[in-house]
């Protein structure tokens, strides 16, 4: 998948990328409305792409039943509709008509429809942002059947939505197209080293911002993530970076609650009110901060943030 | 391009339920049998009376439909999801047209029995009404394509009402304004004229030129529709 380089005011605004879709994968980009339309305006062919967008209607004064024997007819496919109700959980809906069901359910059914999309990508913008969490984990799992067969990319603005069901997720804004690290991996294994305890109080994190020198106090800051292998200091949802290394970091903060939660990110126990757990082996933390946050929480790391919890 | 008969019955079935369970729609479907009622007693003093019937519920029924059945489908986005699916342009159409066909042919021949028209020549009658039908709903997609939303698409109807079903009435000034002596060859104008041929006396000429006119319209309007409904499509 191929997107041109879009200039706004002679300024770049959207860099050039190339993605390299494998089966068997599904990639997110994180990114804002503008930059949205026009990654979705690039992709105009209909024979490689079926693209589900934000405003997607439905057959209103269909049942549910109805809309899928009919999307079953229209593209031709092969499968009896009970089945397929069973499959998408929605046996007991199955006379309801469409207008009638609440809206997270609405959407979830609007979405059924890149499920009969017979091209090799599917393109979704903002899936799962007007579903609530049970139809998330339905669509989650159809998505993930999906992509056995298909590539799929989600464009959404929430760094929540595309944790959910991506295996690759990029970041695009005005710095540029950048892949964050969510990789869970295990075997990274970080040099302990002793720590000077006297300095510990006297603790204030450097952090640059536009040329200016600014300094937290560690119970300030919500999380710290590594991103392309420099250093982002998450306070009150802006971003400032720093010079040290995410180790360093750790270290540093260890005695003000922080907890090294995946191999790319520091996040302030203090501050994280929720664990959710996505599947079995996927999990993330919410924080209790003005904006939502969410930060990944790798497999490894549940046990030793559940002893120290005393959960 | 290819045209699949299952697709096309899909949208047909679909269509139907949609149609006939949005009741603030599907109420056009009795003004043709109001306006046959209302005009019966006019009947006899008044000549262009069947005409006026059914010239007007052409559009306030068959082009209303069409172009709302297309409206709706651009309100929800859902033609666009539609266009990615392996239903072709003609699908869609075919689909939705032959609800319309079926519905106007069904409504106008209860309205033209409550009338009481007396056929002069029953096979000519068949044969314009056939193409009188795929002409409004040529029209009728017209409309529709050029309005976002059912709203616009009600409004829409206003321009081909005012023309097709005003034009018998404004050939009968063309002695005080020449120019519109065009409006006699409006399909709506020829089919007054087929409607007042009596029993006696007629001959096939009479007969044939109401209809090759009708035909003509018929053909330039379908095709006008399909080439615009795939220009507009692509852009979508």
């Amino acid at each position: 998948m191929q997107f041109q380089p879009v200039y706004d005011d002679g300024e770049l605004f959207l860099p050039k990328i190339e993605l390299n879709m494998t089966g068997n994968q599904s990639i997110g980009i994180i990114t804002d409305l503008k930059r949205k339309q026009l990654l979705l305006n690039q992709l105009p062919d209909r024979s490689q792409y079926y693209i589900f967008r934000a405003g997607q209607n439905e057959y209103m004064r269909l049942t549910v039943e109805e809309l899928i024997t009919f999307l079953i007819k229209v593209t031709e496919r092969n499968e009896r509709a009970d089945l397929l109700m069973d499959y998408f959980a929605l046996k007991e809906e199955r006379k309801v008509q469409i207008k009638d069901l609440s809206s997270s359910r609405r959407m979830y059914v609007t979405l059924l429809r890149v499920f009969f999309a017979h091209q090799p990508a599917l393109v979704l913008e903002e899936p799962y942002f007007y579903l609530e969490e049970q139809d998330r984990r339905h669509l989650k799992r159809i998505l993930d059947d999906l992509s056995k067969e298909k590539q799929i990319l989600i464009l959404t603005s929430n760094l929540e939505d595309a944790l959910i069901s991506c295996d690759a997720i990029y970041r695009l804004n005005e710095s540029g197209f950048l892949q964050l690290d969510i990789r869970d991996s295990e075997e990274d294994k970080q040099e302990v080293q002793e720590q000077d305890r006297a300095n510990i109080t006297l603790q204030k994190i450097y952090t640059k911002r536009n040329d200016k020198v600014i300094l937290f106090n560690p119970p300030e800051i919500d999380f710290i993530e590594s991103v392309d292998g420099s250093i982002l200091v998450h306070v009150d949802g802006e971003n400032y970076d720093c010079a040290l290394t995410l180790t360093e970091l750790e270290q540093r903060l260890l005695n003000f609650g922080f907890f090294r939660c995946h191999r790319s990110y520091l996040v302030n126990l203090q501050k994280v009110r929720e664990i959710i757990t996505w599947t079995k082996n996927s999990y993330s933390l919410r924080l209790n901060t003005g904006k939502d946050a969410v930060v990944p929480l790798s497999r490894s790391k549940l046990h030793e943030l559940k002893a120290l919890l005393n959960l | 391009m290819s045209i699949s008969m299952k697709r096309a019955q899909a949208i047909f079935v679909k269509d139907y339920k949609e149609f006939s369970r949005n009741y603030g729609i599907s109420i056009i479907l009795i003004f043709p049998i109001i306006l046959a009622v209302l005009f019966r007693s006019a009947g006899a003093s008044l000549p262009g009376a069947f005409g006026l019937v059914l010239n007007g519920s052409f559009v306030t029924l068959t082009c209303l439909a069409q172009a709302c059945l297309i409206a709706e489908e651009k309100e929800r986005n859902t033609l666009r999801s539609l266009m990615m699916t392996p239903a072709t342009t003609m699908d869609v159409l075919i689909g939705k047209s032959a609800l319309v066909f079926v519905m106007s042919a069904t409504v106008l021949a209860i309205s033209t029995y409550l009338f009481g028209y007396e056929l002069a020549n029953i096979w000519a009658f068949v044969a314009v009404m056939f193409l009188s039908i795929i002409l409004y709903i040529a029209a009728g997609t017209i409309c529709g394509l050029f309005s976002k939303t059912l709203l616009e698409a009600s409004l829409s109807i206003m321009p081909v009402a005012i023309v097709f079903t005003g034009a018998p009435g404004g050939a009968l000034l063309v002695k005080d304004y020449p120019i519109f002596k065009v409006l006699d060859y409006m399909p709506s104008s020829q089919l007054v004229h087929l409607l007042n041929i009596r029993h006696i006396g007629y001959t096939t000429g009479d007969l044939l030129k109401p209809l090759l006119v009708i035909l003509a319209w018929t053909v330039v309007l379908t095709i006008v529709a399909v080439g615009l409904y795939q220009r507009r499509l692509k852009d979508e």
